[in-house]
């Protein structure tokens, strides 16, 4: 058996239709690392994060988490996300939930977590993303940076091995961009295992190891932030860089 | 002459409480079963199994398309010839419930595909089990839209609920086709049999109305 990441994309292909969403993509992202995905809209970065947690299915190659291949009958798919937190672009909290039923939910019904503790673990992670002052407020209260770490404490509620964002700030108003990602440097600090889709340069250069930059579904270069940033490799980096970086 | 015809029906008043009262029974009776496999089916609808899935949508669309007469008189007398027999009442009560399910079914069905993807991918990536994503994630948000129609819903069915006069149960319009042999008026005797019905139904619109201007209110809807 070979040496295996926590997660491992082996020649992993996809299609939508006759559109190559995912070009034999192989990547194996090692225990605590942070992994930033970049790459034009339409890119399939998305979809690559996406098949991790089984949101959509690889049509050939192996997809390894945490030593369970998926697709595997074996698998059970189910148990495998509890141990994977995904963070939406658009949040996608429980409307009618609160804060604190938002993050509780999983812990109380998947967990089996007895309520009490599960809502005292809630409030020390609302209070630890700095809402300890919102934890009864519904999702429409809540501003959108804040809805977006109510989803970040929500997923670490149920205490999971790898956590995937899939660009956490694109649907925020410029202001509550740092709230965000103050929190997400935080959580890869404490060594979390993370892959995130995301354009945010400064987040990528403070906590990443690795960058991967996409293009028409293949990943064209990966390497380190430093790398990456001053020495793109291909013209497709560059003119990438050269609009992100502009302003 | 009329006011002989109003003493003739006044003295009728313990039948039409009797019909009034079997109206109400079989109504509620149907519409708390039809509630209950209405949700079964349009949840079952909207699962991921094609077959169970068109099953259900292909009697749905039998059912709501063909008149609720013919319906009671093919469960009344046409199943005794394969040897199912049953009296009037359950007859009636199988063919409302069936008939509040089916629309329930499609009322159901229109809330949960109201929820947006993003939820159920939120509580998927959370490890929630299909029944837990239905129960608290799906549902709870689909009540929304489910509400308002399921009311008006129960205001169809007690109306329909009169088709059942034709199998000889002694509802509220039996009791007004009774009645009109003995006091000659038809016009005075079905107004009060549509009296009846109103006072029964009122309620239900208005909760019907009431409830449509909550939930829109609660999801910061424009009022025109």
């Amino acid at each position: 058996m070979t040496k295996t990441g926590m997660i491992d994309f082996r020649g992993v292909n996809k299609w939508f239709g006759a559109l190559n969403v995912l070009k034999d993509i192989t990547l194996s992202v090692e225990p605590r690392e942070v992994v930033v995905v970049c790459g034009p809209s339409g890119s399939g970065k998305s979809t690559l994060i996406r098949c991790i947690n089984g949101l959509e299915t690889i049509k050939d190659g192996d997809l390894i988490v945490d030593g369970q291949r998926l697709g595997d009958p074996a698998t059970n798919m189910t148990q495998l996300r509890t141990e994977i937190g995904f963070v939406f672009q658009s949040f996608n909290l429980y409307p009618h939930k609160t804060a604190l039923e938002n993050v509780t939910l999983a812990p109380i019904h998947v967990r089996k977590i007895p309520r009490a503790e599960a809502e005292q673990a809630g409030r020390e992670l609302l209070a630890k993303v700095g809402l300890a002052d919102k934890v009864d407020a519904y999702p429409a209260q809540l501003s959108g940076g804040q809805q977006q770490r109510v989803a970040i404490a929500r997923c670490l509620g149920m205490r999971p091995k790898i956590m995937l964002f899939d660009e956490p700030t694109s649907a925020l108003d410029p202001e509550m961009i740092s709230e965000v990602l103050d929190v997400m440097v935080a959580v890869a600090e404490e060594g979390m295992t993370m892959m995130v889709v995301t354009h945010e340069m400064g987040f990528a250069r403070k906590v990443a190891q690795r960058v991967v930059f996409m293009d028409a579904g293949a990943i064209v270069e990966s390497g380190t932030p430093d790398e990456f940033f001053s020495h793109p490799r291909t013209d497709r980096s560059r003119a990438f860089l050269s609009k992100i970086l502009r302003h | 002459m009329i006011w002989q015809q109003f003493l003739s029906l006044a003295g009728s008043y313990p039948l039409a409480l009797r019909g009034l009262g079997m109206t109400v029974v079989l109504s509620l009776i149907s519409l708390v079963l039809g509630t209950l496999l209405g949700f079964g089916l349009g949840i079952l609808r909207t699962g991921g199994n094609r077959l169970i899935s068109s099953v259900i949508g292909a009697w749905v669309d039998l059912i709501r398309g063909t008149p609720f007469l013919v319906q009671i008189f093919l469960i009344f007398f046409i199943l005794p010839e394969f040897g199912i027999e049953l009296d009037a009442f359950t007859a009636g009560i199988i063919a409302l419930t069936n008939l509040a399910a089916c629309f329930i079914c499609e009322i159901v069905v229109a809330g949960i595909r109201s929820v947006p993807t993003g939820q159920v991918e939120a509580a998927l990536a959370s490890g929630l089990s299909r029944w837990q994503r239905m129960r608290q994630v799906v549902l709870p948000q689909a009540m929304r839209i489910v509400l308002p129609p399921l009311v008006g819903q129960y205001v169809l069915l007690i109306k329909d609920s009169s088709v059942v006069s034709a199998i000889g149960l002694t509802d509220l319009t039996r009791v007004g086709w009774l009645v009109v042999q003995r006091v000659p008026n038809g016009l005075l005797v079905f107004f009060l049999v549509g009296v009846g019905y109103f006072i029964v139904c009122y309620p239900l619109i208005m909760l019907a109305r009431r409830l449509e201007r909550r939930m829109g209110a609660a999801h910061g809807e424009v009022q025109l």
